[in-house]
Order: structure tokens, then sequence, then C-alpha cells
């Protein structure tokens, strides 16, 4: 059971594709107001807890409970309601549509009429900087102005925990401080955050706690300073970004 | 996209519809207004079809099954059971709609696009073979006749209305409100939470989901009010033509001629399934000198469109697009708007 403190309890978590044990017992509890950070080498199984979390998927094995109600058995948009939202790792503007337009998709399970939803995305928009491209098409954007739609969108749900997928993947380096200033804005809303980063320096300045998955599995949790210096992150991940060059360091 | 039209948009549109009203009072020539009468089907048809597919991205290739059974459902009930076809054919409608509900619900567990073309392909061809096959019934290829036209009646000022084949202003004006009515009601739908919601779900359905947006209930919508109007649309033609085969409502090749002018006028709009409509009905028409050759230009037509025009026709009208609202980026339609990129 989740404490009052916890809004989201995840408990022996598990899927399998065919053969391959994609996340595995996996079991961990996120605070409410924290950001929670998830961390681990490519294909250790992260993207795919967001979507066990988000209700892309659907375990083979374990629970989700998220305020105390068990939310395993739900699909994404009963999830989206409940307050759960999330970012793509790649991701997915509404290309045909503006901005503002993308951001009032969220709030067609939430308001009547067009105007109503207008009115509420405007605040978001400016909220990520993205007020003077209001009227842009989403498929005109570069992907750092993407990944601040996909916040804006996310956000005008009024979600109380917010999964962010590789918010800095895939952007320019100019582009990556402004979009960290965003995410620490992000939880002064009292959103609870949930990151998956693979750069290293970004998730551990943002995260609360963390926890280090490997090959599906998790092998450590806690604070930043923790994971650091566990011995198995440190030989498994940090040695080899360490030795692969700065680009994940 | 979601804004109302400007003035001089809803100006252009006034004067379109007032043209196709006075129409028939200014030309009589009954050839002339039976072509506008397939191009209005045709278009409506376009419309529907482009609604599920050009706005909502599902990729249904088998729209011309309701098509036939509209028109089967409403001209045999109305042969056999005498029954007037103005109840008969909204009660087609409704039938098409209900089939198109059973179509939907293998086309939901789908994502993939060759896939649920195939589904829905299939689900047309059954239909087809069905009616050919239950002859008693139908007549199949031999084409089933004596279906009724519709009833005549008095209107105060005008008079006597009668349905008959000598006479096309009477039907001009049923299929003139069918056009009107399944263009009026995709334009509201599609400027309303609906159509974002459809559009959202047509670019991606997994952020679509994510934003709370039901899909099954979003898809389910549009595949029943499209086949619902398809269906309505298939009655009229039954009782309009009179003779009825499978294969005239319900071969692949009524479908690939409703792609086509959707495809030539632009794919996902609001204004270029009409436009390619009544540019192919009358186009492929003039061509009929030239014999089956007509159907080599019109594939090249197609071709030519897809290749180099992708946006189709449609796009000829950008500069009035974004003034008259008819263009995928309709959304610039008052006056502090920039042009539209692109």
């Amino acid at each position: 059971m989740t404490t009052g403190e916890d809004i989201l309890a995840v408990e022996g978590l598990g899927i399998r594709f065919g053969g391959l044990v994609a996340v595995n017992d996996v079991s961990f509890r996120v605070r409410r107001g924290e950001v929670f950070g998830l961390l681990g080498p490519n294909g250790a199984g992260k993207t795919t807890l967001f979507n066990l979390i988000a209700g892309a998927l659907h375990p083979t094995s374990g629970r989700i409970r998220f305020e105390g109600r068990d939310v395993t058995g739900l699909r994404p948009d009963r999830r989206s309601r409940l307050g759960i939202a999330r970012t793509f790792q790649i991701t997915q503007p509404f290309a045909e549509l503006t901005v503002e337009e993308n951001v009032m998709a969220a709030g067609i399970a939430r308001h009547r009429t067009l105007a109503e939803m207008r009115a509420a995305a405007g605040p978001f928009v400016d909220m990520v900087g993205l007020g003077a491209k209001r009227h842009a098409l989403a498929k005109e954007l570069s992907t750092g102005q993407r990944k601040r739609l996909e916040l804006a969108r996310a956000m005008a749900t009024n979600p109380r925990l917010l999964l962010l997928d590789e918010v800095t993947g895939g952007v320019d380096q100019a582009s990556i401080p402004g979009l960290i200033d965003l995410v620490a804005r992000l939880r002064e809303t009292g959103v609870t955050l949930i990151l998956v980063e693979h750069n290293m320096r970004v998730i551990m300045r943002l995260s609360d706690r963390m926890m280090f998955l490997n090959r599906g599995e998790k092998l450590a949790e806690g604070s930043p300073d923790e994971i650091a210096n566990h011995p198995d992150v440190v030989s498994l991940y940090l040695g080899a970004a360490h030795a692969g060059g700065p680009g994940h360091a | 996209m979601f804004d109302p039209l400007a003035p001089q948009g809803r100006l252009a549109v006034a004067a379109l519809v007032l043209a196709l009203l006075v129409l028939p009072l200014v030309w009589h020539d009954t050839y002339v207004l039976h072509l506008v009468i397939l191009s209005m089907i045709f278009g409506a048809f376009a419309v529907a079809w482009n609604l599920a597919t050009g706005f909502a991205g599902l990729k249904t290739f088998g729209h011309h099954a309701f098509f036939g059974i509209g028109a089967y459902f409403s001209a045999l009930v109305s042969k056999d059971f005498e029954i007037t076809p103005w109840i008969t054919a909204p009660v087609a409608g409704l039938v098409a709609a209900c089939a198109g509900l059973v179509v939907a619900l293998p086309v939901l567990r789908i994502r993939s696009v060759p896939h649920v073309a195939m589904v829905t392909l299939g689900f047309a061809e059954i239909v087809r073979v069905l009616l050919t096959v239950f002859r008693e019934t139908t007549r199949g290829e031999m084409g089933l006749w004596g279906i009724p036209a519709f009833d005549g009646f008095t209107l105060p000022v005008i008079g006597e209305v009668v349905f008959n084949a000598a006479e096309k202003v009477p039907y001009y004006y049923v299929a003139a409100l069918l056009f009107l009515g399944t263009v009026y009601a995709t334009v509201r739908m599609v400027k309303s939470p609906v159509g974002l919601a459809l559009v959202a779900i047509r670019d991606s359905q997994d952020a679509a989901e994510s934003l709370g947006i039901n899909l099954t209930r979003y898809k389910l919508l549009v595949f029943s009010a499209s086949a619902f109007a398809v269906g309505l649309l298939g009655a009229f033609y039954a009782h309009y033509i009179l003779l009825l085969t499978p294969s005239s409502v319900l071969g692949l090749d009524l479908m690939i001629l409703v792609i086509g002018m959707t495809l030539i006028g632009g794919v996902g709009t609001l204004f270029g399934p009409i436009l390619g409509a009544f540019v192919l009905t009358i186009g492929v028409e003039a061509m009929r000198g030239v014999g089956e050759y007509r159907m080599l230009i019109y594939g090249a037509l197609i071709v030519i469109v897809v290749m180099f025009m992708p946006r189709g026709l449609v796009a000829l009208l950008d500069g009035l697009g974004p003034r008259f609202g008819f263009g995928r980026g309709v959304r610039l339609a008052t006056s502090d708007d920039a042009p539209r990129p692109g």
C-alpha cells in the first residue's frame, strides 16, 4: 500500500516480450512532490518501465498503484484523466496542428468547448517559451522546441505525476540548459516528476532520489550521491561512460 | 483550422451554395443536372470517406460496402415491403452505421495501415459476394430492378413534386440536400473538439491517448457517422438510378473513384474531396468520346497529382486558402494572422 506520502507504488513489476525479460520484478515508491530519476545503460528497461507506468504496455506481473489506487489494468487515457502525464523519448507532436492546437488537445478530455481549451492552453504555451510560435505548425519546430511542446501538452493535462522521457535527448547542446531550467521550474508547480535521462549531469542535478536499472532489474536506489558512488553503478555505467567519452557523462 | 471562417470565406461559401441551388432553375439540360447530381453524391461520399481517412487517419478502403449496404437495404425493403423510400433511406443509413461499428471493432485493434486497408477491403468484398450469391433476393449481377422511386408530394408554392426518370429537378434538390447536409455536418464535426481529437489521433495515437483521449470512442464515432452518410447516399442512389448490381455499387472501382477524387482534390482538407468529385465526375464524362482511354487519362491524372501536387488541387487555391478557409491550414482565418509558411 502507498502511504500518504507516496504518489506511486510499483510492486514486483515485470514484463516479457516472448523470451526477453525487459523488466523483471522491479519495486519502488515515488513520494509526492519529489523528482525521481531513472538511470541505466541502453536497453536497461527505462522506457519500458515508463510505458508500463503510463499504461502503453501492460505488465505480465506486478502491480502499479497511483495515489493508492490500483491502475495496473487501466488504459493510458484513463491514467491521464487520473493525473498521470508523459512525454516521449522520440517526440510525438500532432504534426499538422499548430503549437496552440497541440496543447489544446490536452483539454479535450477536460473541457467542453474549443474556446475553453484555447484559454486553458495559453498559459502552458507561454510557460514553455513557445508563445511566439503559437500559430506555427508543430512539424516546423526544432527538436528542442518539440520537447518544449510536449512538456506544455503534458502539463496542460494538470497532472500530479509527470513522466519525462529524455527531455534533453537529441537536442543540440545550446538548447539543453534552457530545457533543464524548464524542468526545474516544473517541479515548483508541485507536480511529481519521474525522469529518464541519459545525460548523467542533468539527472544528478535535477533528481532528489534515483533508481539505477540494468537489464530490466533494479540494482540500486538512493540519493544522487549514493547512486553515483554505488559500486555496481560505477562499474556498469559510469565506468563505461567515462571510457566512452564525455557524451554520456 | 478551428477558427470560424472569415467574412470573405462565408461569402464564398454562400455564393457556391446559392449557385448550386439556382442551377436547375437556369439550366434545364437533363444531362447536366444528372452529372451535377452524381458529382454531389460522390462528392458527399468523398467528404464522408475523407472524414474517416483524411481527418481521423483510419485508412479504410472498404467504404463502398456502406454505399452498397445502404443502396440494397433501401431498395429491397421499399420494394418487397412497400415502404416509402423516404423511410427506408434513412433507416438504410442507420443499418450502414451499424455495419460501420461491426467493421470498426477489428479496426480498433489494428494500428498497421495496410492491415486496416485489407480488413475493410475484405469486408466490402464479403458484402459484394453475399449480394451476388443471394440471387433470389438480389438478382445478383442480372440487376435488381423495379426499385420504387421517391414518392411525390405537394409543396405550398411550387405545387406537385414528382420523382421520375424524366424529371431531374426534384432529385437534384434531394441530392443537394444530402450533399450540403453531409458537408455541413462534416465541417461542424471537424471544427469542433471532436475534429481536434480526430486530427490528434491521426497524427499520433500514442500521444493522443496519453492526453486522455479515448481512442475507441472517437474511432467508433467517426466510423459510424461516416458509414451513416455513405449508406444514406447509397440509398438515394438506388432510388435515383432504379437499377442495382453488386458491381455497380460494391465494385472496387467505385472505391478507387472516391479515393481518386479525394487524392486529386486534397486529402485531409474540407474542400478538396468536393473539388475532386466535381472535376472527376464531370471530367470523366467529358472524356466519354475517347472511350476506354479515359480511364488511362484518369489514372495518369491521379499519378501526376500525387507526385507533383501531394496536397491536391486544393493547393491551387492556396492564395485563397487562408482567406476562404478551405485548405489544410485553414486556421488562418483572422485578419491579424500572417500567411501560413510553406
